[in-house]
């Protein structure tokens, strides 16, 4: 592990740990060549309330300053928020500062154009050419840009969200849920909008001060304080979010972590139920996406993993819904970004017009059982490791749109692909049980394993 | 004075002062961050305070310089827009390691310039400086950790508390009791907010201009006598019984006299010491090799010592801490007032001239006329920054130096005579020899000026 750099620039944006890699002259260098590749214009910045995040914030604001850029600072919000606000303030442009589900000591930056959606892979190629030219724009001391403030973009989003579902139908249900923010982003929206939509809401980890409580990947092993209230409220259900607010994970209302595949077949199932269009779903999401296109005669369309690949293609396809698995839901209707809040809301109204709770609406899916594995990969072993791995699954049925995607008789599945922001190859498999998803990726791991070791 | 040629007038100075560049071509931000990373690294981690004039460049370089502190773990208080003197006295009063003034001083908007100063609120010297650029060229700064970050502070008390302690420092009843009128340009710098409600507040009418600090500066934020012909007008439509202009950071004074006229500089020096001296504060007056002689006739006339230092703010800040000195300051209109602070303070200057005026009770052209009289002649010769020094090392074997009663080397080369002298040094700010002559007659430092310029112009 000791070889793998911490800093991570890549078409996701740039990553570091604050104090190691992610200095203030890499930001300001960055922030450089985005001003210089939008020619001057507005940028909104929001960020997450990790406490490295206003040494970024300024360190952004004199780059893009310096190349006749302006800035409108929308402050401590989640990264939808902000990608709302480039297009409601008619930007040119949008920066969040947030390293999302990635522990504390992590920040990044992730660059977004002018219709909110974050630059895609030519575009990030394009800004890292920018970079790595080095000669960025700088204008006179009369050309500088301005420092602006947006107080209503939190407000402007959560109403546009609202406006969105039933709230009639959600109030009249008037669910008891816990919410988890872990001190992230959406703290004080997120229990707003709840209260909004007529929820009776307990609200834990509630104080955007970026100190997490917990590991901020909204997945059931960091989830254990949240089953736990959930079970002494004898609440409906609970909701965890990440420290940006782009994914959310759900909790029975037996204070069990359902595990944060069902987010998406959730909101799916209600984007789906009253809009005619397909579904777009990243390669590495639950096959429970593949029975809400069946239930309502939606096509599935499979995208490679990362918002903006799965936003590009939904916006090909002129999708009504779509997301990732890791809970991450994109309802177009209000932005092409992943949005918890969003996702929350289509639940809520599923549950109020369904009459169903979480347990019930879980069961009406065919049993699976989802692993998902990593494995410390120098960038340079990726490649032939997952050969390696094609050549053992020679024969069967496979989609290498992003690694290699191996379909199984039986119905599961195998997906080994490089991350997008870290130095690992993910391994997830699905199947009807534990035991069998976790032997697929086991298997898999062994062949990947050794063709690093091989390789290194 | 000879006109810089264009690519000689912006190349970045990395000076003892401080880092100086214009915007948009060599003070980038990725430079100040570097600067205030290194700094950080060198007085940290502990507080540091920031200032900023009013140069539209300030918004772009602020953040830069507090990103870069904040990263090396330091806690960053923005002080906002205020003189430096008023930054340097809440350094020395807090518990703060240093301070960072966003300031070019003097110089036009397209500058800017970091001006970096240590706990006691004195400028680094020479010996601090150079270990500042080690860590600079080094470039291996302390980098925080995630959880040692500080959010920025802010103090928007500093320059009122700097204000409090200037008043307390002069007879405001006898201020109050001349009912003067004076003119005051601010010239749209760091003074715009504080200047005229500070003279308001010791019992003076105030006539400003150029008190907007959103506008841009609407002349040379230098306070010498071509730039203040908006102040002379001002001084004669409004009846003011004196004018006063300041630069863009509160450091430097300027005077107009109550019949329109701009003495020049170095008056202002002559008249805060006259003024100290004459209510008798202890101590010898420092100022330095190129200010004028009619500061020793002043001292000798009050039985006062002077200490001639370097040219620049920190030398003279530190002989004065060295000598308790009873006043210290520079024939650019810079002065120091040790019971207040070290930091070379306009408002104070004005301050203390106005308290000179009340307590004598003569119009300030009388103070003006009754300042030994002598003939100052200031010359610049572009020098690029890496002959300069040569230069003045080769001047220095073929000077003649027949006529001088003493030759001091301190800082370039000045040559002593009884009624006149001539110093020859390397300016720390910008690229440029300066050439400075003072005697009695006009002529006479004239012809001294030419002779030596014209050696100089040969040699670079």
């Amino acid at each position: 592990m000791a070889a793998i750099q911490t800093l991570k620039i890549g078409v996701s944006g740039v990553r570091g740990i604050v104090g190691e890699s992610l200095t203030p002259q890499l930001v300001v260098g960055f922030a450089e060549a985005f001003g210089t590749y939008l020619d001057g214009g507005v940028v909104v910045i929001g960020r997450d309330p990790r406490p490295s995040g206003e040494m970024i914030l300024n360190a952004l604001i004199g780059g893009l300053l310096s190349t006749g850029c302006s800035v409108i600072d929308v402050g401590i919000c989640p990264t939808p928020t902000m990608q709302h606000a480039v297009v409601d303030l008619g930007a040119d442009g949008g920066i969040a500062i947030t390293a999302s589900h990635h522990p504390a000591a992590w920040n990044a930056l992730k660059f977004c154009r002018d219709d909110g959606i974050f630059l895609n892979q030519y575009q990030a190629e394009e800004l890292l050419n920018v970079y790595h030219q080095g000669a960025f724009v700088q204008r006179p001391h009369n050309q500088l840009g301005r420092v602006g403030g947006d107080e209503g973009a939190i407000n402007r989003h959560l109403s546009k969200v609202l406006a969105s579902v039933d709230s009639g139908a959600i109030s009249s249900l008037a669910p008891k849920v816990v919410i988890d923010s872990v001190n992230g982003a959406g703290a004080d929206c997120a229990e707003g909008l709840l209260q909004k939509m007529g929820c009776e809401v307990i609200a834990i980890n509630d104080v955007p001060n970026g100190r997490f409580p917990r590991d901020p990947e909204p997945i059931p092993p960091n989830l254990g304080e949240l089953c736990e209230v959930v079970r002494e409220h004898d609440a409906d259900l609970g909701f965890a979010q990440d420290a940006d607010g782009d994914r959310l994970s759900v909790i029975s209302s037996e204070g069990i972590a359902i595990g944060e595949e069902f987010t998406l077949a959730f909101a799916a199932d209600v984007m789906a139920e009253n809009r005619e269009g397909p579904i777009v779903a990243n390669l590495s999401t639950s096959r429970m996406i593949d029975e809400v296109g069946e239930r309502h005669e939606s096509e599935v369309i499979r995208s490679k993993v990362g918002e903006v690949n799965v936003v590009e293609r939904m916006l090909a396809v002129n999708a009504v819904g779509g997301g990732e698995g890791n809970g991450g839901v994109i309802d177009p209707q209000l932005h092409h970004c992943r949005d918890n809040l969003a996702a929350m809301a289509l639940i809520l109204q599923g549950m109020a017009t369904r009459g169903v709770s979480i347990v019930d609406w879980m069961h009406s899916f065919r049993p699976s059982a989802i692993v998902k594995e990593k494995l410390p990969c120098p960038a340079g072993s990726t490649q032939r490791a997952i050969l390696a791995l094609r050549r053992h699954y020679e024969g069967r049925s496979m989609d290498l749109t992003e690694g290699v995607k191996v379909f199984f008789e039986d119905g599961s599945w195998l997906h080994a692909r490089p991350s997008n922001t870290e130095p690992i190859l993910r391994v997830i498999s699905e199947a009807d049980d534990a035991e069998s998803a976790d032997r697929y990726c086991q298997e898999a791991l062994d062949i990947l394993s050794e063709e690093i070791v091989r390789t290194r | 004075m000879s006109t810089l040629s264009a690519d000689m007038s912006k190349p970045l100075k990395i000076t003892i002062a401080g880092v100086r560049g214009v915007v948009g071509e060599t003070l980038t931000p990725r430079m100040l961050v570097n600067f205030s990373q290194a700094f950080g690294t060198y007085v940290g981690p502990g507080r540091v305070l920031v200032s900023r004039d009013t140069r539209a460049s300030g918004r772009m370089v602020q953040p830069c310089v507090w990103s870069g502190l904040t990263a090396t773990g330091c806690e960053v208080v923005d002080l906002g827009i205020c003189p430096t003197p008023a930054l340097q006295l809440a350094v020395q009063q807090s518990e703060a390691s240093g301070g960072i003034a966003i300031t070019a001083g003097h110089n036009e908007a397209q500058w800017n310039a970091l001006k970096f100063c240590r706990e006691d609120g004195i400028y680094l010297n020479p010996k601090q400086a150079e270990e500042l650029l080690n860590a600079y060229h080094q470039m291996q700064f302390t980098r925080a950790r995630w959880d040692q970050l500080h959010p920025v502070g802010r103090d928007e008390t500093a320059a009122a508390r700097h204000l409090d302690a200037i008043r307390e420092d002069v007879d405001v009843e006898a201020i109050r009791g001349a009912e003067l009128t004076v003119a005051v340009d601010c010239t749209n710098g760091a003074c715009s907010a504080y200047s005229p409600g500070f003279l308001e507040s010791i019992g003076c009418r105030v006539v400003a201009i150029n008190d907007d600090p959103e506008l841009p500066f609407p002349h040379e934020p230098r306070p010498t006598p071509d730039n203040l012909s908006q102040l002379r007008a001002l001084v004669a439509a409004a009846g003011a019984d004196v004018g006063f202009a300041h630069d863009a950071d509160g450091d430097r004074l300027g005077i107009v006299t109550e019949t329109g006229d701009a003495p020049g500089e170095e008056y202002t020096i002559c008249l805060a010491t006259e003024m100290v001296l004459g209510r008798g504060d202890e101590g010898p007056v420092v100022t330095n090799l190129s200010t004028t002689m009619a500061v020793d006739d002043i001292a000798a006339k009050h039985g006062r010592e002077v200490v001639r230092s370097g040219v620049g703010q920190v030398f003279v800040a530190e002989s004065a801490l060295n000598y308790g000195a009873s006043v210290a300051g520079e024939g650019s209109g810079g002065i120091v007032f040790p019971r207040i602070n070290y930091a070379q303070d306009s408002i104070a200057a004005m301050a203390h001239i106005i308290n000179l005026m009340a307590d004598r009770a003569r119009p300030i052209s009388q103070l003006v006329d009754e300042t030994p009289d002598y003939y100052i002649e200031k010359r610049e010769i572009a020098c690029p920054p890496q002959r300069a020094y040569s230069v003045l090392e080769e001047l220095r074997r073929e000077i003649d130096a027949t006529w001088a009663e003493e030759m001091n080397l301190d800082d370039g080369i000045r040559l002593t005579g009884r009624d006149r002298w001539v110093h020859v040094r390397v300016s720390m700010t910008e690229p440029i020899i300066r050439v400075i002559t003072e005697a009695r007659a006009r002529g006479l430092a004239i012809d001294l000026a030419d002779a030596y310029v014209r050696q100089v112009e040969r040699l670079v």
